[in-house]
């Protein structure tokens, strides 16, 4: 094998911004191939070895990553135009060059490391937690049965690594869309027995600014998750809910 | 992008509004509007007779306003302003549904400039007391029929889309295994309205009466 791969080269190209107001420029590296390279460690050897293509010296590449398993959620990248986890993206099932951008729907901060607090923010007001601290023992909350428990799972598999929302036609600069990640946290909390204390809050928020009528059911999300997070179930039930709140909340509570 | 504090937002009654008008009354009244001129494939006197019963029902100004141009207006002018909102990116992503995304927003705007010249040309200008006779001549001229034909499929595919979108977007069909169903539906009823509504385009051209047949027993 090691023979084989002798003189065997991976070329990269990758789109670097020093500063977040900076112009994009893009820089190509022709790096050594090794069996099961993924596109992060074509990232650690440019690190290695800073040099482009052509000779030229040049920084290590800024960008996120952490668990190298799709766990973390930080590696969300573009590679060759599409959106997935740099970290399962492996160099042998990709065309060459590869092309790494950083995600188009955060602001990049340099490299491909994208700043994804919008992602943060919108879970805040949509309020994908569950409130259990009080100035005094709450108590045990409900038991939570295995049907609830199996449907909330894989929701829970969420990584926050934004995707769903760089795929979305309707996330963007003239939409506030909080992208579909969002809406499945709030499917999430407003099905488990204590969460569900809280369900008209989050409702509410999901029909504010940015909220779940701004879905145009283009389903890309679902083809993009790397978790297989099955999104669109979570957008139609959440939708359901909500227009059930406006429409019936005021008269039933 | 930046997020702002969670209230009520009047876009949201607005896009619901959308959506609903699109199934209910505009939906519904493509679907009449089909089911009325399938009589030309009857025959012409029964065409001017359904045609006149439509023009003398009552209230008419008041039920063609509030049930068919002003919602149409609101669900046309409406979606443009939700397209101006979204970004395509089908290029990028060559997936069936995001294709759907697109597609809806061109054959939206086509329907929508189709209907405008149609009730122009079909309603206003006759004083909306067209005939079969009104409606066969203008059908000679190619350039008519090649819009009739446009406008007719564009909206039958924006019908049976929105049919999906709609019972998806209203939870109505929530799991994987009922959206696919919302869609084979929609599927369903966009084929269906096209192929009736070029049935009802060659009835007049070709003075074709497929059903002439019903009258003489």
């Amino acid at each position: 094998m090691a023979e084989a791969a002798a003189g065997k080269k991976v070329i990269v190209k990758v789109k670097r911004q020093a500063t977040p107001k900076e112009a994009a420029h893009w820089e190509e590296f022709a790096l050594n191939w090794r069996p099961s390279m993924n596109v992060i460690i074509c990232l650690r050897d440019i690190a290695e070895n800073p040099v482009t293509s052509d000779g030229k010296p040049t920084t290590p590449i800024t960008y996120d990553s952490n668990c190298l398993e799709e766990i973390c959620g930080s590696c969300a990248m573009l590679i060759n135009g599409r959106a997935r986890m740099a970290c399962s993206a492996l160099v042998d099932s990709l065309e060459q060059p590869i092309r790494i951008e950083p995600l188009t729907k955060f602001p990049v901060v340099r490299d491909l490391s994208v700043d994804r607090q919008f992602m943060f923010e919108s879970l805040k007001r949509v309020k994908a937690w569950i409130p259990i601290d009080g100035t005094y023992d709450l108590g045990e909350g409900p038991r939570m049965s295995p049907e609830v428990q199996e449907k909330g799972y894989p929701l829970s598999n969420c990584i926050t690594c934004g995707n769903c929302l760089e795929v979305c036609p309707q996330v963007n600069d003239h939409n506030g869309f909080m992208g579909a990640a969002i809406f499945s946290q709030v499917r999430l909390f407003n099905m488990h027995p204590t969460g569900k204390m809280h369900a008209a809050e989050r409702l509410k928020a999901a029909m504010g600014h940015g909220g779940i009528e701004d879905c145009a059911n283009a389903q890309n999300c679902v083809k993009a998750c790397p978790k297989g997070i099955p999104l669109t179930e979570s957008l139609a039930e959440v939708n359901r809910e909500a227009w059930r709140q406006a429409l019936f909340g005021w008269l039933v509570g | 992008m930046s997020a702002t504090e969670s209230q009520p937002d009047a876009s949201y009654l607005l896009r619901k509004l959308h959506s609903l008008t699109g199934i209910l009354p505009v939906g519904a009244f493509l679907a009449e509007h089909f089911w009325s001129n399938s009589a030309a494939l009857v025959s012409a006197d029964k065409y001017n007779q359904t045609s006149a019963e439509l023009q003398t029902i009552p209230f008419r100004i008041f039920v063609e306003w509030a049930f068919i141009f002003l919602p149409m207006l609101f669900h046309g002018g409406y979606g443009v302003w939700i397209w101006l909102r979204g970004k395509s990116n089908v290029s990028q992503y060559p997936w069936v549904k995001n294709w759907l995304y697109t597609a809806q927003r061109y054959t939206g705007l086509i329907a929508f400039v189709y209907i405008g010249w149609h009730l122009y040309t079909e309603r206003f200008l006759t004083q909306g007391r067209s005939t079969y006779a009104s409606v066969e001549q203008d059908l000679q001229n190619p350039l008519f029929l090649t819009f009739f034909a446009i406008g007719i499929l564009a909206s039958s595919f924006h019908l049976g889309v929105g049919i999906w979108n709609f019972l998806c977007k209203w939870g109505l069909a929530a799991t994987v295994r009922a959206q696919r169903a919302a869609g084979q539906l929609g599927v369903l009823v966009g084929v269906t309205f096209s192929v009736v509504g070029i049935l009802i385009l060659i009835s007049f051209r070709f003075d074709w009466h497929p059903f002439a047949s019903y009258i003489n027993k």
